[in-house]
Order: structure tokens, then sequence, then C-alpha cells
């Protein structure tokens, strides 16, 4: 099987004024096509700091990031705007843009990729309808509580059929009930579409629904085992 | 992205800001509007002179005057009322003017004017007016303004004829007439030549008041002007000298002025000046550029400080809006598109403010011109009418100038949104 993330050594360090920070402090492994692997670890591991890496939204101090066979340190500005559109990002923090309705943040992601404005229309209902938002989909980010807004943000995530999702923490910000939904959505996404999931969590129970865990601990891969 | 999706998403980001955007729309609007004001008055005015300059001073025209042209050029001029002689003694007279005809079969006519600056008295009315000497026949034959609108222009006049000009029977041009045909009046007018000088009058009789010609007058038919037979004022004036020699021409252009007006020069020994309309209105029209462009420069400023509003609300609007900037680029945004994101939020406000500066500026201008012909600012009857002009040019750049500065300033914002890094972008709270 083919390797669509490859990671080689990865090492990221920040400066904090004149203090280096090691976030990452080489990390090496392989994600296949279909994987749902789940990273956990404590706060201040370098867990998002690794998912930043994969999603080619920043760029490792040394060590090799492949995706789809390609080395993103290697990728200009424009190529890597465009690698990105082939990425599902949900974020901690959803990042919805508030002045959006939901219909309109899931839209312009397709916008972004240049579809046109009558299919990114049907595509956005038909996402909001999959994520279970419907009847929710004029409303603004504001409007909408924290699990639906999760939920937003997947959609989105999914707008441009991405190789693969990347989740940090997409239950932390809500309840039990709505975690046990939005991990049943994952789930249900990975078995029946065949998406590629990377997810970072802190949720032990949650983990165990993924086909593979990988542990972090101070910037280093502790263990990497399949379930 | 395509074109129109950016636009609408940088309208969506100027709809959010309402009270900003509009505020910076109002910087914009403002410097149009001064500069929109200014040229279309300026043009306005450009125009008036230019319409006057060819009533008083027919472009088939030529004004030679006693005086030495300097290095010989023609656009230097000097109009010097009552002196019928320059500092080197030399004087044209009256019966001149049939040697000019002579000079070239170009020249279809010559009529002498003297002029002397003077009052009218009569018993309703004292002003002062310009008095002119001319014979009535040829002077009409060369300007078609020299017509009665009441009473008659004698062709054969007695000695104490006169004809008036429009301003003079009826000074505040709103139909109340002090001087009417028939009337007495009594000239004054103040004799230089004896020393020391002594003011001199004759009574004359009114024979015919003109029709409102407007303009300047530049030797031609005056609304403030009165007209005595060039006989009676060689014998008021006590000398058959005169101010100006008017000569026609057979056509308007250039070569047949540039050689007639040469030929003039050389038969007077270059002791003339010879004037003509395209000389007079390139000096006008240099005059009234310097002032536009004065002027246009304090309107500039006007629209560089709205520019330098601009780039301080893009800058604060983009620190606002970072994390945003980092959700479009963590989405797969090109960094060229979210330049245009910005640029175009400053293309529409540039636009809105222009058009409404456009339309502010056409207003105040028509305001302006209100003002001053209605003679509030000089506070006499004589108001000055300049219809404002409202070119495609102007509009053209007004536009050009209302986007460009917005463009410019909010380019270093734009950039620097453009360059921020996905992810210090999301960080940023
Ligand atoms: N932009 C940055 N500048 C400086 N230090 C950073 C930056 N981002 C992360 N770090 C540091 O790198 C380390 C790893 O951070 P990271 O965000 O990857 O942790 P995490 O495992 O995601 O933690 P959490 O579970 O709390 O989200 C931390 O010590 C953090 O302080
Ligand atoms: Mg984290």
């Amino acid at each position: 099987m083919t390797a669509i993330i490859e990671a080689v050594d990865l090492r990221k360090t920040y400066m904090m004024g004149k203090v280096p920070v090691e976030a990452l402090r080489g990390v090496s492994f392989r994600v296949n096509a279909g994987d749902f692997i789940a990273i956990l670890g404590p706060s201040g591991s370098g867990k998002s700091t690794l998912l930043n890496l994969i999603g080619a939204l920043d760029k490792p101090t040394s060590g090799v990031m492949r995706i789809d066979g390609v080395n993103v340190s290697k990728l200009n500005d424009a190529r890597l705007s465009v690698l990105r559109l082939k990425i599902g990002f949900v974020f901690q923090s959803f990042n919805l843009i508030p002045r959006l309705s939901a219909k309109a943040n899931v839209e312009l992601a397709m916008s972004i990729a240049d579809m046109d404005a009558s299919r990114c229309s049907r595509r956005a209902v038909k996402l909001l309808t999959i994520v279970g938002l419907k009847e929710r989909m004029g409303h603004k980010p504001a409007e909408l509580s924290g699990g639906q807004q999760q939920r937003v943000a997947i959609a989105r995530a999914l707008a441009n059929n991405p190789k693969f999702l990347l989740l940090d923490e997409p239950t932390g910000n809500v309840d039990s009930k709505t975690a046990n939904e939005i991990m049943a959505l994952i789930y249900k996404l990975n078995k029946e579409n065949g998406v590629s999931i990377i997810m970072v969590t802190h949720d032990q129970k949650l983990a165990g629904l993924a086909k593979r865990t990988i542990n972090m601990f101070d910037g280093k891969i502790q263990s990497d085992v399949v379930n | 992205m395509r074109a129109v999706n950016v636009l609408s998403y940088s309208f969506s980001a100027i709809k959010l800001r309402k009270f900003r955007s509009a505020l910076t729309i109002l910087g914009v609007a403002i410097g149009i509007t001064a500069i929109v004001a200014l040229l279309s008055v300026t043009q306005g005015l450009q125009a008036t002179i230019t319409d006057d300059l060819n009533q008083g001073l027919s472009a088939n025209s030529l004004i030679v005057m006693p005086g030495s042209s300097g290095q010989g050029g023609d656009s230097g001029f000097s109009i010097g009322i009552g002196s019928s002689s320059d500092s080197s003694g030399f004087s044209l007279y009256n019966n001149y003017t049939s040697q000019i005809v002579s000079l070239s079969p170009n020249i279809t006519g010559a009529v002498a004017v003297m002029q002397k600056f003077g009052y009218v008295e009569s018993d309703s009315l004292n002003r002062s007016v310009t008095i002119y000497g001319v014979d009535y026949a040829t002077y009409a034959e060369i300007y078609g303004t020299f017509v009665a609108e009441s009473g008659t222009i004698p062709l054969n006049p007695k000695n104490d004829t006169v004809i008036i000009g429009s301003r003079v029977s009826d000074p505040r041009q709103n139909g109340t007439r002090f001087i009417v045909p028939g009337d007495e009046i009594n000239l004054l007018w103040l004799n230089a030549t004896s020393f020391p000088t002594v003011n001199e009058n004759c009574t004359v009789q009114v024979s015919g008041v003109l029709d409102t010609v407007g303009g300047f007058g530049m030797g031609g038919p005056s609304d403030t002007g009165v007209y005595i037979p060039l006989s009676s004022a060689e014998s008021f004036f006590g000398t058959d000298a005169c101010d100006m020699i008017i000569v026609t021409l057979t056509n308007t252009d250039k070569a047949t002025i540039d050689s007639v007006s040469s030929l003039i020069r050389e038969h007077f020994e270059n002791q003339v000046l010879v004037i003509s309309a395209d000389a007079v209105q390139s000096v006008v029209a240099s005059i009234i550029s310097t002032i536009e462009l004065f002027l246009g420069g304090i309107a500039a400023i006007s629209l560089l400080v709205a520019g330098v509003s601009i780039m301080n609300i893009m800058i604060v609007s983009l620190i606002e809006r970072t994390r945003e900037i980092g959700i479009l680029k963590a989405l797969g945004m090109k960094s060229r598109t979210v330049l245009l994101i910005f640029l175009g939020e400053a293309v529409i406000i540039g636009l809105i403010g222009s058009i409404i500066g456009i339309i502010g500026g056409w207003v105040l201008a028509h305001g302006v011109s209100w003002v001053l012909s209605s003679g509030l600012l000089t506070g006499n009857s004589g108001g000055f009418a300049i219809k404002p002009l409202l070119t495609p040019t102007v509009v053209f750049v007004a536009l050009i100038f209302g986007i460009g500065v917005t463009v410019v300033f909010a380019l270093y914002p734009a950039w620097s949104a453009s360059k921020l890094k996905p992810v210090d972008a999301l960080r940023h709270e």
C-alpha cells in the first residue's frame, strides 16, 4: 500500500525570544489511504504542531514531510495553497467565519477551489444534510451551538473531497452526547466513505474507535499501535 | 477564486463594518468633491473667458497698439488704455488705417479706436465708463454686436451724438433704465497730457443703447462703454493719435495671422504690438491652468489625507481580521487572492466615494457659480456668470484619482495581509 503521508525525522523548533522551544524532536511515521489514526498525548507534547505540519499549514525546521509523495518544504506559496485545497482541516476552535452563514462557510471553501456557484450551493446543502444541519444552514456561527459549529467545520473540511481529514480535538468543546454524535459521524466517514482520518484527542475512549493509536510525549512518538 | 466571488467577499467585509466604511467613503468623497468642483469651475471659467474673448476680439481680427514687442515675440503684451503713445514717443494716428489696409490683400479693413477712462453724469446716474472714439459705420461693419437695442446708430452722427453700452443704461441689468435714447449726459475725463492734469467734460446726447454684449470687449463693443464719433473724440481729447487700430482679415488661419502680423510690425519698425485672438487666448489659458494647478494641488492634498485614513483603517481592519486571513489561507486561498480581496475592498470604497464626490462636486460647482453670478461676493450689480463644465475628462480624472488613491494606500496593508503565514494568523486572538 502506498503512503499518502510520510514523515521522516520531523523536528520543529519555535523561538520564544532567544529561547528555543523544541515542540517536535524527531517524529517519523507513515499513513496509508483509509487509515484512521488517533493521536494522544499530554498537553504541550506537540500534537497540534504535528497536525499543522501534516496539514501543510507550516513547514518543519528539519526532516521531511511528504504528502502524496511531495516534499512540503520544497513547495512555494502558490503550490502550498493548491495542496491545502486537498486537505480537510477541522480546528480545535472551529475557525468559522463569523459573518457568513453555515452554508456560506461551506461554500467559501469550494469557491476558493474555483467551483462554480450553483455546484457550491448544491454540494453545501448535501454536506450540511450529511452532518445533520439541514435545518440550520442559514444560521451564522454565533447562532449555533458548539457541537453544531463543529459539524459545520467538518462539512467545510469535506467540501473539496479531501484526501484525508485532520481533526484537532473535535470533541474538546462539546458535551459527551454531542461528542458521541460527532464521533459516530467521523467513524461513518472513514468506514463508509473511505476518508482517511487523523484525529488528535485527549479522550482514551474515543481513541478506541480508531484503527491505530499514536502516543506523543515531549515532542516524540512514544508508541504507535494498531488496535 | 473567481473575480465575482472575490468582489462579493470584499463587499461582505465592507458591509460588516458599515460605519467605518462610510467614514472612509466620506473621506474619498470630500477629496473628489473638491477636485471635481474645482475642475468644473475652472473649465467653465475658461470656456466663459474664451467665449467672451471671441465676442470682444473675433478670430479674424488683429489689434495693433503702440509699443515695442521686446524680443519680438507676440505672446507678451500689455494693454495701455489712455496712453496713445509709448515711452519711445511713437504714436499711431487715426489716418494710418489706409496705410495698413494697403499692406496686404489679406486685410479687409482697419478701424481706429480712441479710448479714455471717464465718467458719465446724468440726473439719475453717475458711473465710470470707458469712452471710445470710433467711426460708427466701419466699427459696425467689423463688430456685429455694435447694434442698437433701442434708439438708433446714425451713420453720419452729429458731434454731440453718443451711443451707450447696455450696462450704462441699465447698470443692474434688471430692466431699470437710468439713461434712455434722447437723454442728455455729461461725459468727464482726465486730460493727462496737459500739466497740471485737468478734468475735462462735454455734454452729449444719447442716440442709441447697445444690445447686451457680455464679455470683456477687447477693442470690441463693451457693455460699459460709451461711443462718440471719432471726429468728436479727436476734438474732445485734443489729439488725432489713437489707442489701437483693429484690423480685419480675410480668414482666420494661423499662417495669414502670422504673416499679416509681421508685415504690420515691420511697417511700423517694430514700434507696435500686434495682438491676435489666438495669442490672447493662449495667455489666458496659461493663467487659468496655473490657477488650476495651484487649486488642484490643494484638492489633491485633501485626497491624500483621505488616503492616509484609508491606510489607517485598512491596517486596523487587517489586524482585526488576522484570524480570518489565517482561515482563508488554511482553506487553500492563494496569497494573491487575499491581496485581491483587500484591494477589492479599496476599489469598492474608492468607486463609491468617487461617485458621491463627482455628484457632490457638481452640486458644489453650481453653488459656487451661483454665488459668483449673484454678486454676493463683489457686493455690486456686476456678477460674473460661470457655467460649470463637467466634461467626461473631469469625470474620468476624478474616478482614476479616487480609486487610484485608495488602491495605492491599501497596497501596503493588503500586501502584508497576503504575506501572513496561516499558523501564525490562526494563533491570533
Ligand atoms: N507558535 C509557537 N511559538 C512558540 N512556541 C510554540 C508555538 N506553538 C507551539 N509552541 C510550543 O510547542 C509545544 C507544543 O505545542 P502544541 O500546541 O503542539 O501542543 P499540543 O500537544 O497540541 O498541546 P494541547 O493538548 O494543549 O493542545 C508547547 O510547549 C508550545 O508552548
Ligand atoms: Mg493542541
